[in-house]
């Protein structure tokens, strides 16, 4: 019995190790081909329609599908992409633009004015400046299939960066049919004139998405900058391979089975680094703002002086030690609402960020303004890396300054449902959240709908300050950059002073990819074009 | 009148073997058992005493020393937000323990009640089990997130989800034994004397429900530990602001390959935990089984 | 006893029915809500309306409710609210994966379990018997992440036996396809192992105390003979039982094995469609998890009248 169990086991073991052996070659390095990149996004690529689901990831896959007319550089200036060339009458009310000649939609359908009249349209339905414009319309028609014309009842200087932005959501164009589907509704269709078609029916959500190249997409001639230039693609196949456990995704790196991953958790980063196969950089120079978000709607956050005495022992420095890392390298104090590295940032108003934490002084502007141990209701969400440590540093500091703290642990849906609520605190409504906002959406108030200020229209907190309101208008109206610093430094005094939101840091998060990949290069989107593998 | 024994005492063939009695015997009779209590004994008593063990506030934050290896400041490390793992391993054996008591707890109590009225109703048994079938094959995990999402992540979310997965089994188990209890001479005896159904369950029943309730109950407190810190790892466990082993190895989950340290002591520390469950289990079912058999 | 198995599959309806009301409604009563994930982190309140409009999310409970039983009776299992796919069409991708694993985590148990079993009760009392027992129930008190991660690090990263994630399907050859289950499968596996090798332990011993195991031997059957021939093949039936219970633990476990092992199976779709309130997918995935699980017992219930000849419906 004994011997012939044992004989069975030694056979199996054999055999198995022979296989395992055979097959060594099998797992790394057969799926390592030059023509196709395996690329480790973000976060669950669930959707796919870039104007009705508006999330950074959805926005990163759909540049490698759709077109836009307009593409920003690095310097953040709007460049042509499918637009030829452009005019505006001399009253800037007229807007007319002609498109590249050849652009062809994926389904073999050549590109048409009508088609990007119809895209403006749904897009300007959804996004910020795409409102303003709208409300500002007078006629988006097409005059012919290669231009289209755009009049407007006032002028709009910052009409090219609208097209051009990155800001979410970007204006894509589609084919007119698939346009026509209502902006609250999602295409059933993924067709677009970029340099990759979708493979719809190898898609797995949650798990692959594959793209392939376009045969005749015509790029243009300039070198590819960011958003802007030549789309020049060297795969014939991009698999974005979904992997939500960072310590997966790490192992899956180092053993090369993925070419590229987009954010790596930085506490991993030193293992990628220490590995001759793999490189690591800045992900996106323009980095990211860490946000403590409060309600102005009710107490206790609805007085400025209990605002300010959480703004008075908030330590950035520990916030941002608990988002990215001990990497010193990686983030820097904020005492603003801008973006660091870009023109407009300034720190007027923010020292009391800075400096020395103060919870004496805290505490008696507690008492001042009557607080009586309301508690506060913190929405952490506990499945997204960034919140969910801020989340327990600020239950910590509320702590410490006498607050009662209702901590609320749950997911980013449920955060994302329950922050949109008006009621008290108590009866389903919420004291404070957390999140974070691109720097890319920072450089200017264009894409910053967290500062603005304009009461129960105003982004989640609802803050409402009439001095922020007018200088986010009188920005919009600066006629060049002097004037523009000058409304900006007095915008991020106001909303110090008011404490629109409080910055809880800056922050840059990494990227990794495979040393045989070249042609990486940071911003706010990872751009595939000029990317190669050997 | 006094004499002498006239042969010498014949010597006792059959020298009964003397039965210790006393705990310790007990204990040495069932190593299984025994130790599997040790063990768990002293997990309470750390739980218990874990103030006075060296430990710092568990939730106290320090992000300037996060990650720190184990030290001789920290003797566990310390976690991505600088709190001392020594500490919340130590307070962490509080919840874990009580998650896992309360679920064996409120899932037998649950299940013997339900188990009892489906053995002895014939017309709500059908109804019954159809529901316990019904509720096994939804998985635990979509309950507990489903929970966590109604309120927020709690302990007592943690606790009933599990136990509402629990139930089933223990209801099965419960109506097994009076289903074929009631068929015995005794019971059938009891019914026609006129004994009313309360004293039939509470002489007859009730005592052979709980051996196999108390073994039960112990898998089930072991299982129970171990899903709350898959609950934990999939995030619909416990809050981070109440350390729990399942919520400290969760944190520390992607860290794992360089910070091991992170997910290595509450792991053993959970592990022999349920090891002492499981045994107790073992050892109790073996000793309240009277046919413990043996093959020569 | 066709008539029984008649009679069993149709008692399955009202338990499906149980799970589909009770999966529904604390869908339902649950707040968290896929328009606001959908509209993302920059929408106004009046966009996650019109939103949740669009998706049929603001009308009464019954409504929805009966309109998607009707379709449900008709096997459609409605569409995702995200990604727009029919549920079936997703749940049909994942399907391969999640079987996959559960296969070969079974068989690994059994492979492993069974024999253990067995050995630990012909040696029972010993220092066998004791340590394989207390092995099992080590593998038992390690949660499946651990042990995944261990085998990961150890297996895959550091020797490169086998890959670090991912599936292959098995149409790409059949070696390519165990390979990515091997880890996988023995990180989940561990549990089963205990669970089975204490129940075969247990019944053979009672088996094994039996007269007619005496007789054998006094008859002077070897004992390779007794114990395949007479005792497994009787205490086979409550082994089949711990397997039938295992399948649905087994799809709880499946779910962190995924996770860690980037398997794109059922659990991970079922995780992915918690999170982002996707209620269709979440409902779809409901039903047919409680599908599988009372089939499952069926065939059990049916394996017993094979391995049994006394038990007769």
């Amino acid at each position: 019995m004994d011997t012939q169990r044992r004989g069975v086991l030694k056979g199996a073991a054999a055999v198995s190790a022979a296989t395992v052996a055979s097959t060594l070659a099998a797992p790394a390095i057969a799926q390592s081909n030059s023509r196709v990149l395996r690329f480790v996004p973000q976060a669950n690529l669930a959707n796919f329609d870039p104007i009705w689901g508006t999330q950074y990831v959805v926005r990163n896959a759909s540049q490698l599908v759709w077109d836009t007319l307009y593409g920003i550089d690095d310097k953040l200036q709007p460049q042509r992409q499918m637009i030829e060339s452009e005019e505006v009458s001399r009253d800037g009310l007229t807007w007319t633009f002609k498109l590249r000649p050849g652009m062809k939609f994926h389904d073999g359908t050549p590109v048409r004015a009508a088609d990007c009249v119809a895209s403006i349209s749904r897009w300007s339905n959804r996004d910020a400046m795409g409102l303003m414009l709208k409300a500002i319309q007078k006629e988006l028609v097409a005059i012919n299939d290669s231009s289209f014309r755009w009049v407007l009842s006032k002028p709009y200087p910052k009409m090219l960066y609208a097209l051009g932005k990155v800001g979410t959501p970007c204006c894509f164009i589609m084919p007119e049919r698939l346009a026509k589907t209502d902006p609250f509704k999602q295409i059933e269709e993924y067709i677009g004139s970029g340099p990759m078609r979708f493979v719809r029916n190898e898609w797995k959500p949650g798990a692959v998405a594959v793209f392939e190249r376009y045969k005749d997409y015509v790029p243009r001639n300039e070198p590819s900058n960011w958003f802007s230039g030549g789309k020049v693609i060297s795969f014939d196949r991009i698999e974005w391979v979904i992997m939500p456990d960072p310590a997966t995704a790490s192992a899956a790196l180092q053993s090369g089975e993925v070419d590229w991953w987009e954010s790596p958790v930085s506490d991993l980063v030193p293992v990628l680094r220490r590995n001759k196969n793999i490189r690591v950089d800045i992900a996106d120079p323009l980095g990211n703002i860490g946000a403590f978000r409060l309600n102005h709607m009710h107490p206790p956050f609805n007085d400025v002086r209990i605002r300010r005495a959480v703004q008075m022992v908030l330590n950035q420095e520990d916030y941002m030690r608990a988002v990215v890392g001990s990497d010193e390298k990686l983030w820097r104090r904020l005492p603003s609402f801008f973006t660091p590295g870009t023109p407009l940032y300034t720190e007027s108003g923010g020292d009391i960020l800075k400096g020395p934490r103060n919870y004496d002084a805290a505490k008696k502007l507690l008492a001042e303004a009557g607080y009586k141990g309301q508690p506060v209701t913190c929405l952490v969400a506990q499945d997204n890396p960034f919140v969910k440590p801020m989340g327990e540093i600020t239950a910590d500091i509320l702590k410490r300054l006498g607050m009662t703290v209702d901590f609320v642990a749950t997911d980013w849906g449920t955060v994302g449902q329950r922050r949109a609520s008006k009621s008290e605190p108590g009866k389903g409504g919420w004291g404070m959240f957390h999140t974070w906002h691109a720097g890319a959406d920072h450089v200017n108030p264009a894409a910053a709908i967290a500062l603005r200020a304009n009461g129960e229209k105003a982004w989640f907190g609802w803050p409402d300050v009439a001095s922020v309101e007018k200088e986010i208008e009188a920005w919009y109206g600066a006629k060049n950059l002097e004037e523009e610093k000058t409304v900006i430094a007095r915008l991020n005094k106001e909303a110090m002073d008011n404490v629109v939101f409080i910055p809880t840091g800056f922050f840059y998060t990494y990227q990794a990819w495979r040393s045989n990949v070249s042609g990486i290069v940071g911003g706010p989107l990872p751009w595939f074009s000029g990317v190669k593998k050997t | 009148m006094q004499s002498k024994p006239f042969a010498d005492q014949l010597p006792d063939l059959f020298v009964p073997k003397p039965v210790s009695k006393g705990f310790i015997a007990f204990a040495i009779r069932h190593p299984t058992m025994s130790f599997g209590a040790l063990l768990l004994v002293l997990m309470l008593l750390m739980a218990l005493f874990a103030p006075w063990l060296g430990t710092i506030d568990p939730t106290e934050l320090a992000p300037v020393k996060r990650t720190r290896e184990p030290s001789a400041e920290h003797w566990f490390g310390t976690d991505a937000v600088g709190r001392d793992i020594y500490s919340r391993v130590l307070y962490g054996a509080r919840v874990s323990l009580l998650v896992g008591f309360s679920v064996a707890v409120l899932a037998s109590l649950a299940g013997l009640i339900i188990g009892l009225l489906s053995g002895f109703l014939r017309k709500v048994d059908g109804v019954l089990m159809r529901v316990m079938d019904g509720m096994m094959s939804i998985p635990p995990v979509l309950l507990a997130i489903a929970l966590m999402a109604l309120t927020r992540a709690s302990v007592e979310n943690v606790i009933m989800a599990i136990t509402l997965a629990e139930i089933p089994r223990v209801s099965r188990l419960v109506r097994g034994v009076v289903l074929s209890l009631r068929e015995q001479p005794y019971v059938d005896a009891a019914v026609t004397a006129g004994t009313s159904t309360l004293t039939i369950i509470v002489k007859h029943i009730l005592p052979n429900t709980l051996a196999p309730l108390t073994v039960q109950a112990t898998y089930i407190c072991a299982s129970a530990m171990i899903t709350e810190s898959i609950l934990s790892f999939i995030g619909a466990g416990t809050p981070p602001i109440i350390p729990s082993w399942g919520n400290i190895m969760a944190d520390g989950r992607t860290l794992f390959q360089v910070k091991a340290y992170i997910i290595f002591f509450p792991a053993v520390f959970l592990s022999i935990t349920v090891l002492a469950v499981n045994l107790l289990g073992d050892g109790l079912r073996d000793a309240l089984d009277p046919r413990k058999a043996k093959i020569s | 006893m066709f008539s029984y198995f008649i009679r069993r599959v149709l008692a399955t309806i009202p338990v499906m029915a149980v799970v589909a009301l009770f999966v529904f409604s604390l869908l339902y009563i649950a707040p968290g809500d896929p328009a606001a994930v959908i509209a993302g982190d920059q929408a106004s309140p009046e966009d996650i309306e019109k939103i949740r409009k669009s998706l049929g999310l603001d009308r009464p409970f019954l409504l929805r409710f009966t309109e998607w039983a009707w379709s449900l009776l008709q096997g459609d299992l409605g569409t995702s609210m995200f990604t727009g796919m029919r549920v079936t069409e997703l749940i049909g991708q994942r399907i391969e994966p999640t079987l996959s694993l559960m296969f070969v985590t079974l068989v690994f148990a059994i492979v492993v379990a069974v024999p253990a079993g067995v050995l630990a009760a012909w040696k029972v009392g010993t220092w066998i018997d004791r340590s394989i027992m207390g092995f099992c129930v080590l593998g038992f008190s390690v949660p499946v992440f651990v042990v995944g991660y261990l085998l990961s690090y150890f297996f895959a990263l550091e020797r490169d036996w086998f890959p670090v994630q991912g599936y292959t399907a098995m149409k790409q050859g059949f070696w390519p396809w165990l390979e990515n289950l091997v880890l996988p499968g023995i990180a989940l596996g561990f549990v089963y192992i205990a669970l089975i090798a204490r129940i075969t332990r247990a019944t053979m011993l009672e088996v094994l105390s039996q007269d007619y195991i005496r007789t054998a031997k006094a008859k002077g059957m070897s004992t390779s003979g007794i114990l395949f021939l007479h005792a497994l093949k009787n205490a086979s039936v409550p082994i089949v039982t711990v397997i039938g219970i295992g399948v649905a633990l087994l799809i709880g476990g499946a779910v962190v094995t995924e996770s860690v092992f980037a398997i794109p199976g059922l659990g991970r779709l079922t995780i992915d469609a918690i999170v982002r309130r996707d209620y269709p997918v979440i409902q779809g995935l409901v039903v047919i998890f409680s599908f599988i699980y009372v089939l499952v017992n069926l065939l059990i219930d049916l394996l017993y009248t094979v391995l049994d000849p006394r038990i007769r419906y």
